[in-house]
């Protein structure tokens, strides 16, 4: 099952979804903060956590942006080997911490940035040699 | 954060192995649909239909929107940076999910790389 080499039309979809991914993970923590006030550990809540999340509109932004992910990540892995996409689709880990503290501000130590290299290495690494393994970005 | 890393950390977990059950679902039911080889409109059509039919797609439906909902409750607590890169011990149940489950054959390089990400959570928790 040898399927062609990564080509720019490719590389181009496989850096948008690393965007859109990046930007559901943005939507789903706006909703997420819209309903903060609220106490997880106490489970008679979480109604009322769903609720205000699910009238944010950036939940369904995010939902809307995990289904273009995955319909776009199947069709680019129907075309190259998930071991020659997973390692450009990591780049997420990288673009989720930046975009956490340019519009969330949030703040990244050092060694967090030391921590997603070796989380960015862990990827890379478990998705060699890979024929066939999952479609989940 | 007036939330207990330790409460934080372990939804963080529920929501990967919740995501783990989902894609382990999916993969059995599309190996068991078979060989799918036309890019044919038709075929595709047929191979989603095919795929609707069987109970365990909605099995991985739901253990997905149970994933999304706990992921919500994490990033309602936790910074966004701190729970994504958590959220990546998925990898690691997803490996031993398909070794243990689908019988796929895990290699040497793909446990180290197991083990890296292992070291980065751990780095991720403690800074």
């Amino acid at each position: 099952m040898s399927k062609k080499k990564i080509t720019l039309t490719i590389l181009l979809f496989l850096i948008f979804c690393d965007i859109l991914e990046t930007f559901t993970q943005f939507c789903f923590k706006k909703s997420a903060l819209s309903a903060s006030e609220i106490d997880i550990a106490n489970l008679s809540q979480i109604a009322t956590f769903l609720h205000s999340a699910m009238t944010s509109p950036f939940l369904w932004f995010g939902l809307l942006s995990t289904i273009s992910t995955f319909v776009i990540w199947s069709t680019i892995l129907s075309k190259i080997d998930l071991s020659v996409a997973v390692p450009v689709a990591s780049f997420s880990y990288i673009l989720v911490p930046l975009t956490s503290i340019i519009f969330l501000h949030e703040k990244v130590a050092l060694l967090r940035w030391v921590a997603i290299g070796f989380i960015l290495i862990g990827v890379i690494l478990v998705s060699l040699t890979s024929e066939e393994k999952k479609e989940s970005a | 954060m007036k939330t207990s890393l330790f409460l934080i950390i372990g939804l963080i977990v529920l929501t990967s192995i919740c995501d783990t059950i989902s894609q382990i679902c999916l993969k059995t039911t599309i190996n068991s649909l078979g060989e799918f080889s036309s890019r044919h409109f038709k075929n595709v059509v047929r191979f989603i239909l095919r795929l609707i039919l069987k109970p365990k797609a909605w099995l991985a439906l739901v253990f997905s929107t149970l994933s999304l909902i706990i992921w919500l409750l994490v990033l309602s607590k936790a910074d966004l940076n701190f729970a994504f890169s958590v959220d990546s011990m998925h990898y690691i149940f997803i490996a031993i999910g398909s070794s243990l489950l689908l019988k796929e054959k895990v290699g040497g390089i793909r446990w180290l790389g197991t083990l890296s990400i292992v070291v980065g959570i751990i780095l991720v928790t403690i800074s």
